[in-house]
């Protein structure tokens, strides 16, 4: 796992995703330059209110959590000039996510099954039993068609070269899915112009493959699927989500309360009485799930419902567990979980990855550390996280310390110049970083939604896009041939 | 040997409960040295019965009542056959290869992992209880075989805890044990096992019954002891509370990484009323064979 970062010969400067290095448009954006510039600022300025205006007549929010526990909801920050990725450049991060998430289904369902990887020794037994996200409750069951994450969020950046790098698997329950088709239906209505020009790929069908891929998984057949979206309630940050993702695929949205687990089958209390649910959309965590087996105080979860699952009577989507396979700890792995699994050599590489399990990549760090990103595996969201190049030396010895107590929970990686775009800011465009979340669904097959969400590092100079850590968006365009 | 074990547990609410799921485990397991011959389980309110094998090869038999009630009552009678002869009878491992031999089992078994590996306030690492001993921990000695080490463990454990019935609660922590310096066999487990780990031996908690030396109907309650991971012999019981071997009189019924995992009873409901402390009979009778 050790490897040194180059230091030399390749750039270190970050990739535009717009501009070519002579400063003039890439070709796939020449025509939405020439359409900028031909209506100048003012057009854009009007527009950009307009988006604004609208996003707020939807209802289209999400919500921060601060120091204080409690939330504010904020309108949904979006900016106008689309990202724009080639038909060609799509074929590979099409074909890169589904390798990626198929090798992770066959990784998750070896770990709940017989641990080939383990006897093997391509995966270090303390890596999975050490990991908070191991669910050991779950050994031996088998989910519906053999798939445990069913929607994955990975996230992609672009390094200095241009290469696509995977960042992170989120594979538990990944958000983000709504704002992409927002900011679409935002820029449709926004700036229709811009539609005349590129063939775009759809996006809005993705609650209709959800379905298809929800229903897919009904232990009672495909015609009689009874789905539920489950969230702990108003005060997730997600909630705009839930509601969303319930209302477009005309299923209920419902909390634990509002079900009950009878001898192995899972009902949802109507006003008609009890009605049999077969597929669980949860967007909870494992440890709330149900309060018989993991978190005994959890009050979000339906008591039995693992038991319900066991027994083959529900699917959970994603299914319980899965949380392991995107642990940062993992993540290392994952090139050769791919090759272990498939007999492939990845399509998409990772991000070089030190771990600080090992002394010799730990002193590197620790040498280096103006240099790296370490990061909390357990966290995420942009928290627990070091930003070498803007620390302090202060937290970067406290960091020092905190890796030193428990090396498992850290990573680090060398800071990536994640690639820019031009953003539309305070009346002028500017260079702000950006990174990319495609969604991949795998119900029957593994889908990739053509395009994804695009985040964007608000503050000049910022790498970070997490929208908890006032990150904005973009619409994503993937074009056709 | 065999034996009829009756286990009888009653909860009672002030205010009526509902939605009410119990997981039991209480049925012995079966294993190289036991197997369970029969089990049967009764409740009050009736309920439809089911059961699975859990992770750690115990079985666990699951049942709700959904209607309001104020009184749940467990009744389980299993029979069970115990063949715990001599825990010295194998072929020992050379000393130079025991650590090899423990590497293959658990390379093999990577499930073994957890008893090796888990750390919990119930069976925290060792330089945590330090602390709070005046004497000093013996000592894993490599140049012998590895059972001789556990001995010595298992007759230390009752010079720093004394046994004291009702000083703990149940899952307590294991430093307050310590620094009580008393405990029940709970704590006597949770320190075995700690050490046993912190020496690289796989250990595991067990909970079970001591059947009385006599055959006559006795009261018994559960006992609890540790599973160790010897070179040569496999799982083999250490009760420090008696230092004692497990023979044939101890009668395992789950197993896990520490008290919680082997929890008799777990249970989830609604309502307001927390319910009275479990009131639990056992009765074992030695069945006398053909």
């Amino acid at each position: 796992m050790y490897k040194h970062i180059p230091s030399g010969g390749k750039s270190r400067t970050p990739y535009h995703e717009f501009y070519s290095d002579d400063f003039t448009p890439r070709p796939h954006y020449q025509l939405l330059w020439d359409h900028i510039r031909s209506t100048g600022n003012n057009a854009l300025e009007v527009k950009s209110h307009e988006s604004q205006l609208a996003l707020q007549a939807e209802g289209v929010t999400f919500t921060v959590y601060g120091d204080n526990e409690e939330g504010i909801e904020r309108i949904w920050p979006f900016d106008l000039i689309p990202r724009i990725i080639t038909a060609s450049e799509w074929v590979k991060i099409e074909s890169g996510l589904k390798q990626r998430v198929r090798a992770l289904n066959l990784f998750l369902a070896d770990l709940y099954g017989e641990q080939k990887i383990i006897k093997d020794g391509v995966i270090p037994p303390e890596l999975i039993y050490q990991g908070k996200d191991f669910r050991r409750e779950i050994i031996g069951i088998v989910p519906p068609l053999g798939i445990y994450t069913h929607i994955s969020g990975i996230d992609i950046i672009r390094d200095e070269q241009g290469e696509f790098l995977i960042l992170e698997d989120n594979l538990r329950t990944p958000s983000g899915v709504s704002y992409m088709i927002e900011n679409r239906v935002i820029e449709r209505r926004i700036m229709p112009e811009f539609f005349g020009k590129y063939r775009v790929r759809r996006v809005e069908h993705y609650p209709s493959l959800l379905l298809a891929a929800l229903r897919s998984l009904s232990p009672r057949g495909k015609e009689n699927a009874e789905i539920v979206v489950l969230t702990p309630g108003i005060y997730n940050s997600a909630y705009f989500e839930h509601t969303f993702l319930a209302k477009e695929m005309g299923v209920e949205l419902a909390e634990g309360r509002d079900m009950v687990t009878i001898n192995d089958i899972v009902y949802l209390k109507t006003t008609k009485g009890l009605q049999q649910v077969d597929v669980i959309y949860r967007r909870i965590d494992d440890d709330f799930l149900d309060p018989l087996v993991f978190r005994s105080d959890s009050a979000l979860g339906i008591t039995g419902v693992i038991n319900a699952w066991r027994a083959g009577n529900v699917a959970i989507v994603n299914a319980p567990g899965s949380g392991i396979a995107d642990d940062k700890a993992v993540y290392p792995f994952v090139p050769d979980i791919i090759r272990y699994y498939l007999g492939q050599q990845p399509i998409l590489n990772n991000v070089p990855t030190y771990q600080m399990t090992s002394v010799k990549d730990r002193e590197y760090v620790f040498d280096n550390m103006e240099r790296m990103v370490v990061k909390a595996v357990s966290e995420s969201g942009g928290y627990g996280m070091l930003m070498g190049p803007s620390s302090t030396p202060a937290l970067r010895k406290e960091f020092m310390d905190l890796v030193l107590e428990n090396p498992r929970n850290y990573i680090a990686q060398p800071v990536v110049y994640l690639s820019r775009h031009v953003c539309y800011m305070d009346s002028e465009l500017e260079a702000r970083h950006l990174d990319l979340r495609p969604f991949v669904i795998y119900g029957e097959d593994i889908e990739v939604v053509p395009g994804g969400l695009t985040r964007v590092a608000l503050r000049k100079g910022s790498l970070v896009v997490n929208s908890s850590q006032g990150g904005g968006s973009k619409d994503t365009w993937v074009l056709a041939e | 040997m065999r034996y009829l074990i009756h286990h009888e547990t009653i909860l009672e609410y002030a205010e009526p409960v509902r939605e009410h799921h119990t997981e039991l485990r209480l049925a012995p397991r079966t294993d190289h040295q036991q197997h369970l011959v029969s089990c049967s389980l009764e409740t009050e309110p009736e309920a439809t019965l089911a059961s699975y094998c859990d992770y750690f090869g115990n079985r666990v038999d699951y049942f709700c009542a959904i209607p309001p009630h104020t009184r749940l009552v467990t009744r389980l009678k299993a029979e069970v056959e115990v063949n715990r002869h001599n825990p010295f009878d194998f072929e020992p491992v050379a000393p130079h290869l025991q650590k090899q031999w423990l590497h293959e089992a658990i390379k093999r078994e990577p499930r073994y992992n957890d008893f090796l590996l888990h750390r919990s306030l119930l069976t925290p690492p060792v330089m945590r209880l330090a602390d709070h001993t005046a004497r000093a921990f013996p000592r894993f000695e490599r140049e012998l075989p590895v059972i001789q080490s556990l001995l010595e463990l298992m007759g230390w454990i009752p010079t720093v805890l004394e046994y004291k019935s009702g000083s703990t609660v149940v899952h307590a922590e294991l430093i307050n044990a310590m620094k009580q310096q008393a405990g029940v066999c709970q704590e006597f487990a949770h320190l075995f096992i700690s050490v046993a780990r912190s020496w690289s031996v796989p250990c595991r908690y067990v909970m079970g019954y001591l059947a009385q030396d006599s055959s006559d109907e006795t009261e018994n309650s559960t006992h609890a002891w540790a599973e160790a991971l010897v070179p040569g012999g496999g799982w083999i019981g250490f009760d420090p509370v008696h230092n004692l071997l497990a023979n044939e009189r101890y009668i395992a019924v789950a197993v896990g990484r520490d008290s919680y995992d082997a929890a008799p009873q777990r249970g989830s409901f609604k309502g307001d009323s927390p319910g009275s402390e479990p009131v639990v009979t056992v009765q074992i009778q030695q069945v006398q064979q053909q």
